[in-house]
């Protein structure tokens, strides 16, 4: 867990309205795991009148806050109100507890959606076609299926857009049958399951 | 020589002829054997081990050269195998076989067995078709994802998928992870392309 220097949230008082407080925890949530972007710091500067060395620290401090609150995930104001020092500004923490009760479900969904994994399958296509001749015969009339499934691999670079591998497989009727049936067995289960 | 054969548009060489009627000479219980091994053959062309080995028990079991079986046997498969491609009818395989130099009675009964073996011996031709990337097997798991360095607590659904695909040269093993509304638009639309595979054979 990060440390946060409550210290320099008070730096948020500077703000000039509550819109500007909300957009600096959501780029404080957006950019939790990365590296803030100069242009945000800058910005973030001139928004509150400070130098851009403490907007940083103010940023990071955010990213600290903002990380903790995901972690604990609650929306109860007394579990907020935790995460900070008693002795801590109340209209501020007032403020800022509202905001993270606010964004919290929406941040909890992104994070899970996004959270460490396999590579990660995010769209497939599938088309039927009908072989009609081959080298073995002059003449047929066999269906088959191709499926084509976009596989998003694990990012290298926290910069850039991850890979996405393409996997072409050919399936047979049979196998199209057999593969079915093991999907289907798989939803009986879930279905027994999560309910 | 004017070519009416239905297996072949050119005229066969002179060897096939003398093959197939070496076959003659076979007694029709050894005959039948002989028929018996080179449809199994016809109907799993990949196990040849298998057919040499039925050949040269055969060579042995009735004092006949295994060589020499052997090029008989490579002649006479041409003709079923040209047949599975054309698709010919047993009556044209007979016929075939017969202006080859078989005689009547061993034509009818090789014809009768090709009839009654149609329907694995076209399978198989179907099942040798090529196939790009085919996907040899599935295997899957599912869970429920408890918690994370993110969120202490998740309680998320999801489902893993390994496919293996052969490439040709190799077989390749590919991974994914899907949630589970995935799982259920991919189960859907899979039933779809099964209804429209089934709609079309």
């Amino acid at each position: 867990m990060k440390e946060v220097n409550f210290e320099t949230l008070l730096l948020l008082l500077k703000a000039p309205s509550k819109e500007a407080v909300v957009r600096l925890c959501n780029e404080a949530f957006l950019t939790r795991n990365g590296i803030v972007k100069p242009d945000t710091i800058k910005e973030a500067a001139n928004g509150l009148q400070v130098e851009q060395q403490e907007a940083k620290q103010l940023i990071s401090s955010l990213q600290g806050l903002v990380k903790n609150a995901l972690f604990h995930g609650s929306t109860e104001p007394a579990v907020i109100v935790k995460l900070f020092p008693n002795d801590f500004h109340k209209n501020l923490r007032d403020l800022l507890g509202k905001i993270l009760i606010e964004n919290i479900p929406n941040w909890k969904n992104i994070a899970v959606n996004n959270m460490v994994s396999l590579p990660r399958l995010t769209d497939f296509d599938w088309r039927v076609d009908i072989k009609t001749a081959s080298d073995s015969m002059a003449r047929m009339n066999v269906p088959t299926c191709i499926l084509q499934l976009k596989v998003q691999e694990a990012k290298t670079n926290i910069a850039e857009r991850p890979n996405e591998n393409n996997v072409n497989v050919e399936l047979s009727k049979e196998t199209l049958e057999t593969m079915l049936d093991g999907l289907g067995k798989i939803r009986d289960q879930l279905s027994s399951v999560a309910k | 020589m004017a070519t009416n054969f239905h297996f072949t548009k050119e005229p066969p060489p002179e060897s096939m002829f003398s093959d197939v009627q070496a076959l003659n000479k076979f007694q029709d219980e050894q005959f039948s054997q002989l028929v018996n091994i080179v449809i199994a053959f016809l109907i799993e062309p990949n196990k040849s081990a298998r057919l040499l080995s039925q050949l040269d028990e055969f060579a042995e079991q009735h004092g006949v050269g295994a060589s020499p079986l052997k090029n008989v046997i490579k002649s006479l498969l041409t003709v079923p195998n040209s047949a599975l491609k054309k698709h010919l009818t047993a009556e044209q395989l007979k016929e075939d076989l017969i202006q080859l130099g078989l005689s009547d009675e061993k034509g009818n009964y090789f014809a009768n067995q090709w009839q009654a073996n149609m329907g694995a011996l076209s399978k198989s031709a179907l099942g040798q078709t090529l196939m790009v990337n085919q996907l040899v097997d599935m295997e899957w798991k599912f869970g429920v994802t408890a918690a994370s360095s993110e969120v202490n607590k998740v309680g998320n659904t999801f489902l893993q998928l390994k496919l293996v695909i052969n490439k040709g040269n190799k077989t390749e093993n590919q991974y994914m992870e899907l949630t589970l509304p995935q799982f259920y638009s991919f189960l859907h639309e899979m039933e779809k392309a099964k209804a429209s595979l089934e709609y079309l054979s």
